[in-house]
């Protein structure tokens, strides 16, 4: 396993009403994709919020390349170079894909920059060049959630966080976005994903985090979590086994 | 009887205009924030009696008068913002708000009641009853101007909307806000600006109704009944349809004036409760003005 990117160690975390992170602790290796699974409410979707900020979790650290996270606002977290791809559509619907783009670079002063950055992005994802004229609310669920990608590669992050990127995505359109999320991987990005669909997102995955009531269970390779014969039967399906 | 009729629809449009710019702000504040500013009907008055002050107390024209009264209201709407409104998280900030921003309408009036005192007064230039003469109708020039000038705002307020960054990250945190924090727009010094914008306004709103109206402290409470329903006419958050619905709304009235005045209020009202019926969305709402 390369050393890691970030390293989450003994977070407590929760909003008011008692914790949903009961001490949690993993690793998101550099330059590789990690996807945690677990049931509902095991506190997937907290982890990535106190990974952005969003969420201020109560004990324990986050650490990029050893620099804190905790305490900082999600704007300086976004500054370190962690973008978050929301579970609910986040793109402004009434505007068209290229300003979507565009504003991905918000935090960007240097306009020649933003438009090269663009073009980047583009060349990653030519598809997306297509659209660029489109008002975003009139593509399709799985065209949106390209252009969500496309938008938080404009800052050239080092860590993606994508949050259920195949929630609401036909079987079909899961394949194209998780193939968009292994190539964002190969341009450099480390990959940190939250998935519900756990099987598709382990074998997507080169290391896998399997969570329980706010706790990890087991951490592994995406490969032997898929294979470890009890997460099979719980969280995954018996038909796993015969993988 | 056209003639008149002619005459009512162009003093509405006219009005229509001023009430398009007050209510713009209000809309804005609305699709920014979202809250529903009670207090933008005593501003409107607060805007007018600077005007009234700068004009009897040191000479100087209520039109010149706004290069002044603009940059008052806006800073008097960022520090309503930062004492008061930007305090105010959680889940019941919306209703808060409603009680927070009638309560700041309350004390501006009571300030306004020491201040001026009952007596209804009027800002009045001499130009004041001057008109001018278009194809046999005499239009008053307060109205002209006070229709130029509205035009004028809400067209620097469309630009600023659509063509500046500032109008960009307004844009995107009206059509989601969490999405607009995540691309890193400071969505808190964003919102303290536009509740200035908003209540900027007010001041040339105020100006205009103080030359065509005579008021006092309490005159807020018509207006901003008419301003709530132009927004939610005009469909809550959009500035077009805020315009659209101003001048719909002030000409029906201005047409019913000339039959029957004292109907003219309840028609006005009850044309609002039908066009809801049939359009829940307002006028010109698409089905969610604001993608949620």
């Amino acid at each position: 396993m390369s050393k890691p990117l970030l390293t989450m160690e003994g977070i407590v975390a929760g909003y008011g009403g008692g914790d949903v992170l009961r001490g949690v602790t993993f690793d998101v290796p550099e330059g590789k994709i990690t996807c945690v699974v677990g049931p509902n409410g095991a506190g997937k979707s907290t982890v990535m919020k106190a990974i952005s900020g969003l969420l201020k979790p109560r004990l324990g650290t986050i650490t990029l390349r050893g620099e804190k996270l905790v305490g900082k606002s999600p704007r300086q977290i976004l500054d370190l170079g962690i973008v978050q791809v929301p579970q609910n559509h986040s793109l402004f619907k009434d505007m068209t894909v290229h300003e979507n783009i565009d504003l991905g670079g918000y935090t960007i002063k240097d306009r020649s920059k933003v438009s090269k950055r663009a073009a980047a992005v583009y060349d990653l994802f030519p598809q997306v060049r297509g659209w660029a004229q489109m008002k975003a609310g009139a593509l399709s669920g799985g065209q949106q959630r390209l252009v969500e990608f496309a938008r938080a590669l404009m800052l050239d992050p080092k860590l993606i966080l994508l949050d259920e990127p195949s929630m609401g995505l036909s079987p079909m359109v899961l394949k194209s976005v998780f193939d968009a999320a292994r190539q964002m991987n190969a341009n450099g990005a480390t990959v940190l994903l939250v998935e519900q669909n756990a099987r598709a997102g382990l074998k997507l995955s080169h290391h896998g985090v399997v969570m329980e009531n706010g706790t990890v269970r087991l951490a592994g390779t995406g490969r032997e979590v898929l294979e470890h014969p009890e997460i099979g039967e719980l969280y995954l399906g018996g038909a796993v086994k015969k993988a | 009887m056209a003639r008149e009729l002619t005459q009512a629809i162009v003093n509405g449009i006219l009005i229509g205009g001023v009430y398009a710019l007050m209510a713009v702000g209000l809309t804005l504040i609305f699709g920014v924030l979202d809250i529903i500013n009670i207090a933008q009907g005593v501003l409107v008055i607060l805007g007018a009696y600077l005007s009234y002050s700068l004009f009897n107390k040191a000479h100087i024209d209520p039109y010149i008068g706004l290069l002044i009264t603009i940059p008052a209201m806006f800073i008097i709407g960022v520090a309503i913002h930062w004492a008061f409104i930007s305090r105010l998280r959680g889940s019941e900030r919306t209703s808060m708000t409603l009680l927070v921003t009638y309560a700041v309408g309350l004390i501006i009036e009571g300030i306004l009641y020491k201040v001026y005192g009952a007596n209804n007064v009027q800002i009045s230039p001499s130009y004041i009853d001057s008109s001018a003469h278009v194809l046999g109708f005499y239009i008053g020039w307060v109205y002209i101007w006070g229709f130029v000038i509205a035009v004028a705002l809400v067209g620097a307020v469309y630009v600023l909307l659509y063509r500046t960054r500032f109008g960009r990250s307004v844009r995107a945190i009206m059509q989601n806000g969490d999405a607009a924090r995540l691309v890193g727009i400071n969505v808190n010094k964003v919102a303290a600006i536009t509740f200035g914008v908003g209540v900027a306004v007010t001041a040339a709103g105020g100006m205009v109704f103080g030359e065509t109206n005579a008021f006092n402290a309490n005159s807020g409470y018509d207006l901003i009944s008419r301003l709530l329903s132009i927004i939610i006419l005009g469909g809550m958050g959009s500035v077009g349809g805020a315009l659209g619905a101003a001048v719909f709304m002030l000409t029906l009235e201005s047409v019913v004036t000339i039959w029957q005045p004292t109907w003219a209020i309840a028609v006005y009202y009850a044309a609002l409760v039908i066009i809801l019926l049939w359009r829940p969305a307002g006028l010109f709402g698409q089905k969610a003005v604001r993608a949620q």
